[in-house]
């Protein structure tokens, strides 16, 4: 009796598993070499790129094309052939001002509100998101026990969907929340965390930043990790200071992944809609009304909806979004270009 | 003055017992050089005397004082490192200049040193650049410089040539014996080739396995290897061994004749009979692969040899370049 090498068995089994494949290439490859002689090399490219191409079509460019178009009509209609062409009625609306630091003076004052608001959430959010990222990056970069659990522990609330996280949030928060009970057992007076307009907007960006920190924290970490160990010992030997060592090797060398990580916040800052406005809804009153829920309320839930005035808004964003995108994609390059050098 | 001394240093991870009771004295002024196969504990000798890593037992001293748990930067020594670790986003000003910055040192006295060490090691023109911009060869003059420019009690080297082309290796290698010669400081130089071993050494240190076979000079260490293991890695090509009873009238166990003390034998000399299996010309020289009773046997014969595969040719050697070790592989004579 002669015993197959656990090698020879494995190789055994590839042959046996790639067997349909080897037959769908087979069947495949006359249509296709033919499909080469007559398209060639860019043809074939172009043949392959095709089904990308429809989904990103039909799911991305024409929704956005179709979103100008709605921007530039008007009424309550919901589908195109019933609303009137208004041109840039709904864009003048938004941007019909007496000042646009008050938002009372303004036509639409919740939009200059959301706005506002945003702009205001953008900038604390931001600050926090990249320096708490920085301190978890910093933190699991270090030789602690554990050291893959605890960074499992920050990515997880990565992985949650951002209403369960809102709603989690709301349910710590509230006024008869897990929180408030914590207080109240230990004699502290509760807190009414999303019924007062700070507390409001601090549990906006503190849940902001529980839900996506873990995820930043990570591209911070592989940028840690990939600067080499010899600097920090030339370092030490050189007889450099922990602060000094981390302000003038740790963050200039970390400077790349910090700058694509701000960027992507920013963008995501600007975005901001589903965990909080599950956890606020907007409130107190107008106090945590983010742009596109202004956009998502304008368009589809408010009494009187005008989808016209929401896709004016949301274009008005979409721009924004672009510009920070490009930035975004030329510093990607940059860093590219310098792991070519 | 820096004198370094080690007594029954040993270095262990978890169960790993990297470093057995290092017992070596380096004189003040003195190149020592560290060689040994890949794994055999010299980087993490040369890391336990920077002070990056600490022993598990025993003492390090410098100039008499014990520095074993001292920190590195307190240690008054400078290394130089395999892959240079140059700071990538400061310009090789900036990179002379940290260690001395950290010292608080007067930006007067930091600009003279940069410029000292920046003259005698001719990077003066790369001074603003950054050392992505520069080559192998001008990154490690600027890492030698970042060294120089502290003013060490001692120079620690591990591998510095390892990333340069084989050129480039040979004139750096004389670089750096010249630097020692002008500097005159105790410096340790971690290698596993044993070739700048043997050009840049006062001693050789001869590591395996986490314990020194044998310290020496290195024509000491040529002419007398303590044994089999100093006999075999020290010298090119690797010395042939053979059976004791291949030589006639041999002492010991083994016999040990390097390739080059070997020559075609005239009438009436002592000789070993072999057949040719293979023949390397070089030109100078003819390197000869044979097989003498069924062992395997080098012989590097002066100027182009006429010789065949299949050939027997009988080499002649000359008795007092045989090295005799006994059973246990250690040195007989």
């Amino acid at each position: 009796m002669t015993v197959s090498s656990p090698r020879r068995v494995l190789s055994g089994a590839g042959a046996i598993l790639m067997a349909p494949v080897a037959l769908v290439a087979r069947l495949l490859d006359p249509p296709l070499s033919a499909l080469q002689r007559v398209g060639g090399t860019n043809g074939m490219a172009a043949f392959f790129l095709l089904p990308n191409m429809a989904v990103f079509g039909i799911f991305v460019l024409f929704p956005l094309v179709i979103n100008i178009i709605y921007s530039m009509t008007g009424g309550t209609a919901l589908f195109l052939t019933d609303r009137t062409f208004v041109g840039a009625a709904q864009y003048q609306r938004l941007f019909d001002c007496r000042s646009y630091v008050d938002p009372k003076s303004c036509t639409d004052d919740l939009f200059w509100t959301a706005v506002w608001n945003t702009a205001g959430f953008v900038v604390v959010q931001v600050v926090f998101m990249v320096v708490v990222a920085l301190v978890t990056a910093l933190v699991l970069n270090r030789d602690l026990k554990a050291r893959s659990f605890w960074r499992a522990v920050f990515f997880f609330p990565v992985l949650l969907s951002p209403v369960v996280v809102g709603l989690v949030w709301r349910w710590i928060l509230q006024r008869q929340g897990l929180l408030n009970f914590g207080l109240y057992e230990l004699g502290l007076t509760p807190v009414n965390w999303l019924v007062e307009r700070n507390w409001a907007f601090a549990a906006a960006v503190g849940v902001s930043i529980w839900a996506h920190v873990g995820f930043y924290a990570l591209i911070l970490l592989a940028g840690l990790q990939a600067i080499p160990k010899d600097l920090y010992e030339a370092a030490e030997m050189d007889g450099t200071r922990p602060a000094r060592v981390f302000w003038r090797i740790t963050l200039p060398l970390l400077a790349p992944n910090l700058l694509v990580v701000l960027v992507l916040v920013l963008i995501r800052a600007v975005q901001i809609f589903d965990e909080v406005y599950v956890l606020t809804g907007g409130g107190p009153g107008t106090a945590t009304l983010y742009l596109t829920q202004y956009i998502y309320e304008v368009g589809f839930a408010s009494f009187l909806r005008n989808p016209g005035l929401a896709s004016a808004a949301s274009i008005l964003m979409g721009a924004v979004l672009i510009v920070l995108t490009l930035f975004q994609l030329g510093i990607a390059r940059r860093n590219e270009m310098r792991g070519k050098r | 003055m820096s004198r370094i001394t080690l007594t029954d240093v040993s270095r262990a991870y978890g169960q790993v017992k990297v470093l057995h009771d290092i017992n070596l004295d380096i004189q003040d002024g003195e190149l020592i050089v560290f060689v040994g196969p890949s794994g055999c504990g010299k980087s993490t000798l040369l890391r336990l005397i920077a002070g990056l890593d600490r022993p598990t037992r025993g003492k390090i001293a410098i100039n008499g004082q014990d520095v074993t748990r001292v920190a590195a930067a307190d240690r008054g020594l400078a290394m130089v490192f395999q892959s240079y670790a140059l700071y990538p986003h400061m310009s090789v000003r900036q990179n002379l200049a940290f260690g001395l910055e950290n010292a608080r040192m007067p930006k007067p006295e930091i600009e003279q040193r940069i410029a000292e060490a920046a003259r005698m090691l001719e990077i003066e023109p790369y001074l603003d650049r950054r050392p992505g911009q520069l080559s192998g060869g001008q990154r490690q003059r600027v890492a030698i410089g970042r060294a120089i420019v502290r003013n060490p009690t001692a120079f620690l080297l591990d591998e510095p040539l390892s990333n340069l082309d084989a050129e480039l290796r040979i004139s750096t290698r004389a670089e750096l014996a010249a630097l020692h010669e002008r500097l005159s400081a105790t410096m340790i130089y971690v290698t596993h080739d044993q070739i700048e071993a043997m050009t840049l050494a006062d001693r050789i240190v001869v590591l395996r396995a986490g314990r020194i076979e044998q310290v020496g000079t290195p024509l000491d260490l040529y002419n007398k290897p303590a044994n089999l293991f100093v006999a075999g890695f020290i010298g090119a090509p690797r010395m042939n061994f053979l059976p004791a009873a291949v030589f006639p009238g041999s002492a010991g166990a083994t016999i040990g004749i390097r390739p080059q003390h070997l020559r075609r034998a005239d009438d009436g000399e002592s000789t070993l009979k072999a057949k040719v299996m293979l023949i390397e010309q070089l030109g100078s020289e003819t390197v000869v692969h044979g097989d003498a009773d069924g062992h395997r046997l080098l012989a590097v014969l002066p100027g182009q040899q006429g010789l065949e595969t299949g050939e027997e040719v009988m080499l002649a050697y000359d008795e007092e370049n045989l090295h005799i070790f006994d059973e246990n592989g250690l040195r007989a004579d």
